[in-house]
This record gives C-alpha cells, sequence and structure tokens, in this order.
C-alpha cells in the first residue's frame, strides 16, 4: 500500500481528487447547496445517459488535444501557457479554410486538420523562435500572445473581413463534407475522440522509443549534459513549441469541425487553461493525461447540470483546476536556470 | 496648434490613466522577484483585488474601505503562492499559473453569491475622478519609495540578497524563506491596487475579464524595467502609452483590435530585444531549499 501511494501519478490524482471534493464541498456550502445534491447533479450531468456521457467525452477530448500539447513543450522544459491562443487560432484557421475548401469529406477533414496544426504552430513556434533566437521568456511570450490571439480571431469574424454569410462573432456553417463523422449517432461526439487518443499512444511512443523524444527529455531534464553531447537546445526549443502549438491548434481545429461546425469567439472557455491542469494530474504522460482528461471532462460537463440542477455557479470548477495545479506544482519541471 | 496642444495633454493624461494599475501590479513584480520569486499570479491578485474592493465598497457603502479590503484580498491570494514557493518550494511559474485561474473562476463565482448575477457586479460607490488622480499619485510615490527601500535600507538589502544568493544571506544570518515570503506578500497587495484602480476609480463595478490581460504585460514590464521600480514604472508609462494611442487613433480607421493588441506587440518585441541583454536576480524563480546540515 505504500509503495503504491510512492506512484507519483498515484499520489497526484489523490490530492487532485481531495481539492475537488474538498474545495466543491465547501463552494456549494457557501452556494446554500448540500454537497451530496450538488455532486450528484454533477455526476448525474455527466453520466445519466448516453447522450451526456458523450459530452463528457467531447469535453475530454477538447482538453485532451491542449494537454497533450502542453505536456510535450513541459517534457522539453518549456512552460507553453499559450495553448489557448494555440487553440483559438487552430479554430479560426479550420473554420475559413472549412469554408473555401470543399472536397470530398476525406480531402476537407484532412484539410481542415491541417490548417489547424499550421496555424497553432505556428503560433506556438513565434515562441519558440523568440526563445531559441533570442532567449526571451516563453512563460511571458506565450502570455501575451493569448491575448494577441483572441484579438486577431475577434478582428478576423468581426472586422473588414467579415463573412457576409454569417452573424457578427462567426464564421459561416462548415460544408458538410467538413464535418467529422460522430460515432455515437445523435451526439457530438466524433472521431477527434479516436484522433485524440491515438495522437496519445504516438506521443508515448515518440517519448520513450525514438530519438527526438530521447533528445527532447533530455533538453528538460539535464539541459547542460544534453548541450555536451550535441542537442542544440535553440533548436529543439523552437521544434517542441511548435510541435506543441501545432497539436493543441489540431484541437481547436476539431472543435469547429467536429463540435460547432463553425469558428466563434466563445469556441473555447478556458480549455487550454484547464489543460494545464489535466498535464499536471496525467504526470505529463500520455496515457495518464487521457485518463486525467476523462476526469476533468466529468467535471467541465457535469458542471453544466450542476448549475442548471442545483444553482451552484459552474465557474467553481475553474477555482477547483486552478488548485488542483497549485497542488500538484511541486514537480522539477526544469532542470537548470531558465533564461530571460 | 492649440488643438495639437490639447490633443497631446489629453494623450498624456490617459497614458498616465492607462498606466496606473500596471505599474501597480510591476511593482508588486519587482518586489516579488528581487527576493526571488517570479510571481506569474500578479493578473490574479489584480482580479482578487478588484473584486473584493467592489463587495467591500457595494455591502459598506465606502470605496475606503473596499479599497483597504481588495488590497488585503491580493495579498492573501498572494500569500496562497507565496507559502508554496517559499516553505514546499513548489515550481513557481506553475504555482503562478493556478494563482491567475483560482482568482478568475473564484471571482466570476464570487459575483453570482454576492450579487446575484453572472458577468458584472451592479454600480457601487466608486472614487470617481479625484480618486482616480489620488492613485496615480500614490503609484508613482510607490515607485519612489520602493525604490528607496530596496536601494537605500537593510531590509531592502536582505530582500535583494535572497534574490541574488540566498545560501549566502541565509549564512549571514537571513532566512530567505520569510523574506521571499513576505516580500510575495507585500507584492501582491501592491498589485492589488491595479485592480482595485480598475474597478473602484476607472470604473465602479467589477466585470469578468475586466483585468483582461494587465499583470502579464506587468510582468514584461518588470523584464523591459530590469527588475528596477523607476525602470518598471517607465515600461508601464510605455505600454500604457500604447493603450492611450488606441483611443486616439480609433477615429483614424486602424481596426481596433489592433490598436488593442499594440501594447502586447510591444511587450513581446521588447522581450526579444532585451533577452540577453539584462541580467535577472540571480536566484529568481530558484526555490531555496535549505541544507540538511543546517537543518540539523
Amino acid at each position: 500500500m505504500a509503495a503504491f501511494w510512492r506512484l507519483r501519478i498515484v499520489r497526484d490524482l489523490g490530492i487532485a481528487l481531495i481539492v475537488v471534493f474538498g474545495v466543491g464541498s465547501i463552494a456549494m456550502l457557501l452556494a446554500h447547496v448540500s454537497p451530496i445534491d450538488g455532486f450528484s447533479a454533477l455526476f448525474d450531468g455527466a453520466f445519466g445517459t448516453t447522450s451526456e456521457f458523450a459530452e463528457t467525452l467531447v469535453s475530454a477530448t477538447a482538453l485532451l488535444f491542449p494537454a497533450l500539447g502542453i505536456a510535450l513543450a513541459f517534457r522539453a522544459g518549456l512552460f507553453n501557457i499559450g495553448a489557448e491562443g494555440q487553440l483559438i487560432l487552430g479554430g479560426l484557421a479550420a473554420g475559413i479554410a472549412g469554408v473555401f475548401v470543399p472536397g470530398p469529406p476525406v480531402v476537407s477533414i484532412v484539410v481542415t486538420l491541417l490548417a489547424g496544426a499550421l496555424a497553432g504552430g505556428l503560433w506556438g513556434g513565434i515562441a519558440g523562435f523568440l526563445k531559441a533566437r533570442f532567449g526571451a521568456n516563453e512563460v511571458i511570450a506565450t502570455l501575451m500572445l493569448n491575448v494577441v490571439a483572441a484579438l486577431f480571431a475577434n478582428y478576423v469574424v468581426n472586422g473588414p473581413w467579415h463573412f457576409a454569410t454569417a452573424t457578427e462573432g462567426e464564421t459561416p456553417l462548415l460544408a458538410r463534407s467538413a464535418w467529422l463523422p460522430t460515432i455515437v449517432p445523435d451526439t457530438r461526439l466524433t472521431i477527434a475522440f479516436v484522433i485524440a487518443l491515438l495522437l496519445a499512444l504516438v506521443l508515448r511512443f515518440v517519448f520513450t522509443r525514438t530519438v527526438f523524444g530521447f533528445e527532447l527529455r533530455a533538453a528538460g531534464e539535464a539541459p547542460e549534459a544534453a548541450r555536451r553531447s550535441g542537442i542544440d537546445l535553440s533548436r529543439m526549443a523552437l521544434l517542441a513549441l511548435t510541435l506543441s502549438g501545432a497539436i493543441a491548434g489540431i484541437g481547436g481545429a476539431t472543435l469547429v469541425t467536429g463540435v460547432l461546425h463553425r469558428f466563434n469567439t466563445g469556441l473555447s472557455p478556458g480549455y487550454g487553461f484547464v489543460a494545464i491542469a489535466v498535464a499536471l494530474v496525467g504526470n505529463l504522460e500520455p496515457l495518464w493525461i487521457a485518463v486525467a482528461a476523462f476526469a476533468f471532462g466529468i467535471l467541465q460537463n457535469g458542471a453544466l447540470s450542476m448549475q442548471a440542477e442545483a444553482n451552484v455557479p459552474r465557474d467553481i470548477v475553474n477555482v477547483v483546476e486552478g488548485l488542483v495545479i497549485i497542488a500538484l506544482a511541486g514537480r522539477r519541471y526544469v532542470a537548470s536556470r531558465r533564461s530571460t | 496648434m492649440n488643438a495639437l496642444g490639447a490633443a497631446l495633454v489629453a494623450l498624456g493624461v490617459l497614458t498616465l490613466i492607462k498606466a496606473t494599475p500596471l505599474i501597480f501590479a510591476a511593482l508588486g513584480g519587482v518586489l516579488s522577484e528581487r527576493s526571488g520569486v517570479v510571481n506569474i499570479g500578479l493578473e490574479g491578485m489584480m482580479i482578487a483585488g478588484a473584486f473584493t474592493a467592489v463587495c467591500v465598497s457595494g455591502a459598506t457603502g465606502s470605496p475606503l474601505l473596499g479599497a483597504c479590503a481588495g488590497v488585503i484580498a491580493g495579498a492573501a491570494l498572494a500569500a496562497l503562492l507565496a507559502y508554496v514557493a517559499t516553505k514546499l518550494a513548489f515550481d513557481q511559474i506553475v504555482a503562478g499559473t493556478g494563482v491567475n485561474i483560482v482568482a478568475l473562476g473564484g471571482a466570476a463565482f464570487g459575483l453570482v453569491l454576492v450579487f446575484g448575477q453572472p458577468g458584472a457586479s451592479r454600480e457601487v460607490t466608486a472614487f470617481g475622478g479625484p480618486g482616480e488622480t489620488g492613485l496615480t499619485v500614490l503609484a508613482l510615490v510607490l515607485a519612489a519609495a520602493l525604490s528607496f527601500f530596496l536601494n537605500r535600507t537593510p531590509w531592502g538589502l536582505r530582500v535583494r540578497a535572497c534574490g541574488e544568493n540566498p545560501r549566502a544571506a541565509a549564512s549571514a544570518g537571513i532566512d530567505p524563506l520569510r523574506t521571499r515570503f513576505w516580500a510575495v506578500v507585500a507584492g501582491g497587495a501592491i498589485a492589488a491596487l491595479g485592480g482595485v484602480y480598475l474597478s473602484l476609480a476607472e470604473l465602479d463595478l467589477y466585470s469578468d475579464g475586466m483585468t483582461a490581460g494587465r499583470g502579464y504585460i506587468a510582468l514584461a514590464a518588470v523584464i523591459f524595467g530590469r527588475w528596477t521600480p523607476f525602470g518598471a514604472t517607465g515600461a508601464a508609462l510605455f505600454f500604457g502609452f500604447f493603450s492611450a494611442l488606441q483611443y486616439t487613433l480609433q477615429r483614424a480607421g486602424i481596426p481596433s483590435e489592433l490598436m488593442q493588441a499594440l501594447p502586447y506587440l510591444a511587450a513581446l518585441v521588447a522581450l526579444a530585444g532585451l533577452a540577453g541583454r539584462v541580467r535577472a536576480p540571480a536566484s529568481d524563480g530558484v526555490p531555496y531549499v535549505a541544507d540538511s546540515v543546517r537543518r540539523a
């Protein structure tokens, strides 16, 4: 039992659960709701029916993509706090590509997802470039880029490029051919869920079985040793942040092609930030991150019915998620001093 | 000429108005980082200050009490970050990110609990124009005071010692963990004043997202200002100028989003241009863990 508890992932999951139920209960009491009613509304909303369970998996998928991207960057010793902006721009690019590039389903799906990956990768790559070329702090750069991304998306859908056929704050509805096929009929659960799980498997393989993955982890865990053995840390920073952004961008694209079928400025209720908690709870290991994404999917989706049924404002979920991040900040993420 | 002069004066005044919350947050950041703790949570401390100030002013009708409560709330949130960053030696960047999320969610949750509505509070008694001026003056005075404190007092020396070389500071009898803790808490209190300014001086209510990433610009201002109070204030004025331009140039047909993005873009450019040429406190961001020998 003691050995089991010593497993980092078990301990972290335990801490996260304590925070969720402890703080959640206190907040519910503050809102004059019995925690039993509140949590049962939450779990009922997450698991009650097939379509509610499907929605939970939709939320989990939305979190899994950016969380995997964040984990990739963290593994390389880089704090990508910019998944939110990368995800939004990935969604925007997919929303535009989906309107202008009609074609047979396979083609338009691939094109929209690639557009998302490119846009997200470009946004992450900017931070990577500033880091690699100038040594600019990636934390602050990605935080700024988040704000700029949101403003840019606003501009595109409301400004002079405003689409004649769309309402304020949105792109037009995508052509049917660009919609991701559902895997459970009459729900919004699409093959995005499968893609996300496959991506987790691929990343696990990359981390554990490839030279690139080894170099990436080396750059994160022992940068000085990595540099001395010939790994170009600047190039690694550029690559890691670009890939990290691309993965978040694909996530944004799947929200557009699978869930909303258009881009709108409310695409993400902060998935890119919650995903930090998901990546940490998952101990930066892709398969555990998938498990953590499922757990946070329950919270995200259940919060809606907790608010509707039990009158607990759903924002409490964000408080809980933020506290989970703080509680799990104990791991050493960078071996040496960061450059500024 | 007179019209141009008036426009320039208006731009100058607007620059001060827009820079004031940034100055407070940046000064809070300077104090915290000089002690060796990177404070990503400035944004969250501004939110805590802005929201709590509105709640208390709404309940008591006194904006002054509101401001005090806001400062205390910012300090309390900073104490959470300070505790995990010093005593527990947690990662400061990850924990600071969590602090921001907690504050944003907590204020949104609190809006419903206290004011019974999501999105924004009702209007409360605020400082208005004189308070705006007063807080701007206070920000500038604080910059001078902090500069004096850091450079000319023994306490300031201790704070700086903990940011440069906590081990050496410890062997000189200073407790790095305690010093850092209180520097972060005081920094949070100062940053919260920036939030108070937004909610009780510039406006008279709290609305979700009203801090709009100013805490992040303040982080850039700290670097841009080379971790000194006057430098950070200058950088905050610089970014405030770009915010002010937004209103002046709006009539010229430049998209408002581009103008809103200007201070962030300016900060990005500054970040890249200055990196490598400025030196952070040597132990900024590095948790201090006492040697086990000393503990024994």
